[in-house]
């Protein structure tokens, strides 16, 4: 048994890091609200031309050839800075292309910004030229036209968008639509796992030092287990997490359940952090000033992304009675 | 990253496996009471240490046979998954046995380790008392030597799990009320059949007794069974805390009932009830379900930790914590769908699994750290946090008393 990352994937992580540190953080995304003409960072080019959005397109294609788990340790990194667009994105348009080495390679390259439409908001739509969707059983590609409404976070650049023209990417290709959406879940809460980490440790910062009563707010036990039991959910998370990632890789028929539990578990995990993260600053956490409402935004944003909560515990449910007494 | 045994790992397995499907029938099944036969018990612990499946993390000279942790968490999980009934002796192994061999004479190691870890003798810790539950340095129980050399015992110990059965017990007492409470501790093995020594059964609120008073009338022990150091009892302590997350192991494994089988009542119970209901049973399944998984996985990373040689720390607390609400909300499900029937104690046919297992788990968090301590020590050890101000720095064991602490 070796259920942990290994050290290149360490390696991975610390490089991640470095580069979306370098642009990303919770002011950015603060002054996306401010000014809706302010550039997300580090921005569908910059993270295209870093290597990362393309982790999973195939080596071929001109991609990294690594693995969902790969992607995943980058998005939990993504998560932490409140990045966009999201790898989530990125990982299902890779699975949406398969075999399709030339729009992979255009994916890779930058020269093709797309967005997967479900139906509903689109994720990253603002500053998306191409859209795939699913019509009947066939994934098509086509062209939009995108209405941005007021986010709640506009790191998410969600908008509404009409599909234009469509041409055939892959036929009768239901299953192939399945699956990207799994391994957008898994990618979705790798991203929570980032936000939902640091929210925790900003939380656990900021109590250390922040005096009431003559001493530290962090050694009442009011304050100190509302952050224990944040912490729990987010550990819970890391290791649905990377079971989700790893089923994604190697055990196609443990993913459906993997994905279900992972995408509920980041949902839960992340509003508890944020919401704890903005009690434990009193009044300055509820300030427009403060980043504590930025972790808290990704929260109420991302629970509705791929399916809500609720929507995945139905469907951990069906899963699991389906395969009792097997 | 894998799931995958190491071929040493797998080949251990099998044999385990092997071992336990050819003697099925002797070792019995994991039954829905937590009460059971002692006698039957301790003949199946028997049988298990004599095939070498019992305290194979000790090292040889205790009677062990100086294997890995990993090794252990194997035969945790084969047990689990055979249905095998877990040892009658688990405290003597986890707790009392390691202090034995940590801080024991040579004699009292050659007289008590082997015959513990075959379920020969039975063995209980006398810690917690009254007055001194999550505060176990407050305790009282008091240990004064006379001009021989014996140690007079006199006071009271509580929740002391297996004391009706026991043979031995590792207990603690204050020896020094004139320094910190901590400093003034002692530990000794105590013959639970000695004179002065009254087991009082208590009865829980699931019905069971499995835990017990203790009182100590004047107790006489021989100093040749103190364990450590007069005064060091705090430390001898800590050796036995420690012991139990190390010895147990346990990663992966689940609190009170197989996430399996409570797919299959729900499975059961969910096709009788309209839709609407059916959907909220999802939902609360659901949550308890990835709860389970969350707790199943993280247990892999702590499996993972051992089987690289490494000790689970503090963050292993989070595992109890976790499981203990988890499988709370599962059996709050699980009675739920027995409809009528979740008024009574058993079902219409006598099956009392989930009823009884919605008794038990109250005390499960209080059990070994309650909730809240074990968020203390997650909280300070693990997250850093600073620790609540204390009202007993700095005073004497004494002075604490006579203010009423």
């Amino acid at each position: 048994m070796h259920f942990d990352l290994d050290s290149e994937q360490r390696d991975l992580a610390a490089a991640a890091a470095d580069f979306l540190g370098g642009s990303a953080s919770p002011g950015v995304a603060r002054g996306l609200l401010d000014d809706a003409g302010a550039a997300i960072a580090p921005g569908r080019v910059e993270l295209v031309k870093s290597g990362f959005a393309a982790i999973t397109v195939p080596e071929s294609a001109g991609g990294g050839g690594g693995s969902v788990l790969d992607l995943a340790v980058v998005a939990e990194q993504a998560g932490r800075v409140l990045a966009g667009p999201s790898l989530v994105t990125f990982a299902r348009a890779a699975v949406l292309l398969d075999g399709d080495d030339t729009r992979l390679a255009a994916l890779a390259d930058g020269s093709l910004a797309v967005a997967i439409h479900d139906g509903g908001p689109v994720l990253d739509a603002v500053g998306a030229d191409s859209f795939l969707t699913l019509a009947g059983d066939d994934i098509v590609i086509g062209s939009g036209t995108v209405t941005t409404r007021d986010p709640i976070d506009a790191t998410r650049g969600l908008a509404d968008v009409e599909i234009g023209d469509t041409e055939v990417v892959a036929a009768g290709a239901a299953d192939r639509w399945r699956t990207a959406r799994l391994v957008g879940q898994v990618v979705l809460a790798a991203e929570g796992l980032g936000t939902a980490a640091r929210a925790v440790e900003v939380g656990i910062a900021y109590t250390k030092e922040r005096h009431a009563f003559g001493r530290p707010i962090g050694s009442y036990q009011a304050v100190k287990h509302a952050l224990v039991d944040a912490y729990v959910a987010v550990e819970q998370l890391r290791s649905l997490v990377w079971w989700g990632a790893w089923a994604a890789d190697h055990a196609p028929d443990e993913l459906p359940l993997a994905a279900a539990a992972a995408k509920g578990q980041a949902a839960v995990a992340l509003e508890g952090a944020a919401e704890t993260l903005i009690q434990v600053h009193g009044g300055i956490g509820f300030t427009w000033e403060h980043d504590a409402h930025l972790f808290w935004r990704r929260a109420k944003v991302d629970r509705f992304l791929l399916g809500d909560d609720v929507a995945a515990f139905d469907e951990v449910a069906r899963i699991a009675l389906a395969g009792a007494g097997r | 990253m894998d799931f995958d045994d190491t071929p040493d790992e797998a080949a251990w397995r099998a044999e385990v496996r092997g071992f336990l499907t050819e003697h099925k029938a002797e070792l019995g099944d994991r039954g829905t009471r937590l009460d059971f036969d002692p006698e039957v018990a301790k003949q199946r612990q028997a049988l298990l240490y004599d095939a070498g499946y019992v305290g194979v993390t000790w090292p040889v000279e205790a009677g062990g046979r100086g294997g890995t942790p990993m090794q252990q968490a194997i035969i945790d999980q084969e047990m689990a998954r055979a249905g095998v009934p877990g040892l009658i002796n688990l405290i003597g192994i986890g707790m009392c046995g390691p202090t034995v061999i940590y801080h024991g004479s040579e004699d009292q190691k050659s007289r008590y380790l082997k015959r513990l870890l075959r379920g020969d003798d039975i063995w209980c810790q006398l810690f917690s008392e009254p007055a001194s539950g999550s505060d176990l340095a407050a305790l009282r129980t008091k240990a004064v030597q006379d001009e021989q050399g014996d140690w007079h015992i006199s006071g009271q110990k509580v929740w002391t799990t297996l004391a009706h059965l026991s043979d031995y017990g590792i207990l603690l007492t204050r020896t020094d009320p004139d320094v910190a409470k901590h400093r003034g501790l002692t530990m000794f093995v105590v013959d639970m059949k000695a004179p002065g020594v009254t087991v009082r059964p208590l009865k829980q609120m699931s019905g069971g007794a499995d835990f017990n008073e203790v009182f100590f009338d004047d107790v006489v022990i021989k100093d040749s069974e103190r364990l450590g150091d007069v005064g060091d009892g705090w430390r001898t302590a800590l050796t036995t805390l420690m012991s139990e997350r190390l010895t147990l192991g346990g990663g992966g494994t689940e609190i009170g009932v197989s996430i399996e089988r409570m797919a299959e009542h729900v499975a059961d119970r969910i096709v009788g009830l309209p839709d609407e209901r059916q959907a909220l049973v999802r939902q609360d399944f659901g949550r308890a379900y990835v709860a389970s998984l969350g707790m199943r996985y993280t247990g892999y990373r702590l499996l993972t930790a051992i089987s690289q040689g490494n000790l689970p720390g503090p963050e292993a607390s989070a595992g109890k914590l976790a499981g203990t609400t988890a499988a709370r909300d599962l059996a709050d499900l699980a009675v739920r769908l027995l409809g009528d029937d979740g008024v009574y104690a058993a079902q219409s046919d006598g099956t009392d699994t989930w009823q009884t297992l919605q008794a038990v788990l109250p005390g499960m968090a209080i059990a070994g750290g309650t909730n809240e301590v074990l968020r203390n020590i997650i909280g300070e050890r693990v997250l850093g946090l600073p620790a609540e101000p204390r009202a007993d720095k700095d005073k004497t064991y004494r002075e604490l008393a006579a203010a009423g602490a």
